[in-house]
């Protein structure tokens, strides 16, 4: 455990080395990131400037979900980037490499695409809910911090293990997957109130692609919406479920990794 | 011991059949069909440890392949494998921290970074403590002077500085068995002989043993007291090279130029009874084909003194001709045992 932590702090400490030749990137990157996180937050005051309530929930509360989804995706985008896994590692034949060193080579794979400037998403989901929170009148208990911290990490695995499970597919087949562009839109749903969707999204999204457990299930724990707590104490435990998947379905592929060129 | 065993160790591949035409492609779409294609059929060999062993065959013939599964990043269809003790696939994590691997067409550096940076995060992904690796990197800084290269970004490497950075980079964590693919492919003439001193050296030292594949026979020349040799998945030749030469090089050859003028006829009734075969260009310039059981001696006792002789040079049939035509006929046994069958024959069909 402590030697993937140190490999966790030596990578990141490469990352900054190779982008202090490349600073201009890094700004351009965490702005654009933030412009497409302000048009969703722009898209939500845009929505209520119509209605006072969207299915039970008001803006400050919608608000505040989506400050929570920001949180956990921040994180994932900054340690979990599958994104160009088939034309890198399987094309171009990379995996070779990653698979001759003594660590998880899917571990290593994360390592090797770190995305540090993601994390302002998560800084910035946080002053979100700061500010809605207290315009709100939600109370910062003792638990508030330790749950944030739960609920993070289990929507990190949830990404994670979803993720991880459709790219391990390009060990299977050998042209690039176009499903993970599809799944990037489906988890936007999650970060609004699944109750405004019908019943069957709200089943996918509950237990099929459970996107609804990294916005709107943690978070209404802090707004105290009495028929969602459960859901969001069950967040650990879809985290756990789903990540156990996308780690057993991913070992399983890698067996039958076959190597590019000679 | 041995290094390497395998036994009955066979790949195969499922490969895509694509129909032709757009119908095909459509169908291609809905049903697709496959073919299985062996890249390795059921070889079997051992390697000793502190052995150096060629690995050769053409473009194709599974050479990559095999150290793929010998190195963990392939899981074998069939037959048994043992290297350095462990079961390559089943314990991966654990059994790459024995390994060296160098890929000659691919890096394991990092692009942007200085070199000693990559060497300082392959010293924490490989858990070597910091007296080893700055003792083992010492070491091999010296032996392969890259004193001036530690802290240039590999992107400014040129291919032989990188290559010379690769195997560092492969080495640091001191393996027991090291499998270089293509090692030397683009390098210098230079460059190369240094590779191969290397090599040598460290196998000498630390008894390493070394599995390499090469196109470059001299690689194999220069480093391995055996050669194993593949065509279309399976083993065609194992053993030294020089058995390799002495069963393929049928015989040597003497290039003549003559101060005067001599016939053909006059040449071959001077070794009559000899098997040996006599081609001219002109008068004053002839070659003689002498199978590998005459002396050379024999036959320029016949014709030094009796021709009025200018220069004399002997050719032995070097490796990469042998190699060419055992690539060529697709097999080192079956012609062998035509040999000895007919020998006389192949004695005179030599090309």
């Amino acid at each position: 455990m402590s030697y993937y932590l140190g490999l966790i702090v030596e990578y990141l400490k490469n990352y900054i080395k190779t982008r202090m030749t490349y600073r201009a990137d890094f700004w351009v990157e965490v702005i654009s990131d933030l412009l497409f996180q302000a048009t969703n937050l722009i898209f939500i005051f845009v929505i209520f400037m119509h209605t006072d309530s969207l299915g039970g929930w008001s803006q400050g509360e919608v608000v505040f979900v989506y400050g929570f989804f920001m949180v956990p995706f921040g994180v994932f985008s900054c340690f979990i980037n599958l994104w160009g896994f088939s034309e890198r590692y399987i094309v171009k034949g990379e995996m070779d490499r990653v698979m001759t060193r003594p660590a998880h080579n899917l571990f290593q794979i994360f390592l090797e695409n770190v995305d540090p400037p993601a994390l302002v998403g998560s800084i910035i989901g946080i002053v979100i809910m700061a500010i809605s929170g207290s315009q709100l009148g939600l109370p910062f208990e003792w638990w508030t911090i330790p749950a944030m911290l739960v609920l993070t990490i289990s929507a990190v695995a949830i990404y994670t293990g979803i993720y991880t499970a459709l790219t391990s597919l390009s060990f299977y087949s050998d042209a690039p997957t176009g499903i993970l562009p599809l799944m990037f839109n489906v988890q936007g749903y999650g970060r609004y109130p699944v109750t405004i969707y019908n019943r069957a999204i709200q089943v996918l999204l509950t237990w099929i692609l459970p996107f609804a457990f990294v916005g709107v299930y943690p978070a209404s724990l802090f707004l105290e919406r009495e028929e969602m707590r459960n859901m969001a104490f069950l967040t650990p435990v879809v985290g756990g479920v789903f990540l156990a998947i996308g780690l057993t379905a991913w070992n399983y592929g890698v067996r039958r990794y076959r190597g590019a060129g000679s | 011991m041995n290094a390497i065993e395998v036994k009955d160790l066979r790949k195969t591949f499922k490969v895509q059949k694509n129909r032709e035409g757009l119908k095909g492609a459509f169908q291609d779409l809905f049903k697709r069909q496959y073919n299985e294609v062996a890249a390795v059929k059921d070889i079997s060999f051992q390697i000793p440890q502190g052995e150096i062993c060629g690995y050769i065959g053409e473009n194709g013939a599974g050479k990559s392949t095999t150290i793929k599964m010998l190195t963990g990043i392939l899981v074998p269809t069939s037959g048994h494998l043992s290297v350095g003790g462990f079961v390559p696939y089943e314990e991966r994590e654990k059994f790459v921290q024995h390994i060296g691997v160098v890929f000659g067409q691919r890096s394991q550096l990092w692009w942007d970074i200085g070199v000693i940076e990559s060497f300082q995060l392959l010293r924490k992904v490989y858990k070597v403590s910091e007296q080893d690796f700055k003792r083992r990197l010492d070491e091999l800084v010296e032996r392969l002077q890259l004193q001036d290269l530690l802290n240039r970004p590999v992107r400014k490497l040129s291919l032989g500085q990188r290559m010379r950075c690769e195997l560092v980079a492969a080495l640091l964590h001191n393996p027991s068995i090291v499998f270089l693919d293509e090692p030397t492919i683009g390098l210098d003439i230079v460059v190369k002989s240094e590779i191969r001193e290397f090599l040598k050296d460290m196998n000498r030292e630390h008894g390493t043993t070394i599995l390499l594949t090469t196109h470059d026979l001299q690689d194999i020349e220069a480093l391995c007291s055996r050669v194993i040799m593949l065509d279309d998945g399976r083993i065609i030749y194992d053993g030294g090279l020089e058995e390799l030469k002495n069963r393929w090089g049928t015989g040597r050859e003497v290039q003549f130029q003559f101060g005067t003028g001599t016939k053909l006829a006059q040449l071959q009734a001077w070794t009559a009874g000899l098997p040996v075969e006599w081609s001219a260009e002109n008068d004053l310039g002839a070659k003689v084909w002498i199978p590998l059981e005459i002396n050379v001696s024999d036959v320029l006792g016949q014709v030094v003194g009796k021709a009025d002789i200018t220069d004399i040079k002997i050719i032995e049939t070097n490796t990469d001709d042998i190699v060419r035509s055992i690539y060529q006929s697709g097999s080192a046994e079956k012609k062998t045992d035509a040999n000895d069958v007919t020998e006389d024959e192949s004695v005179m069909t030599h090309v």
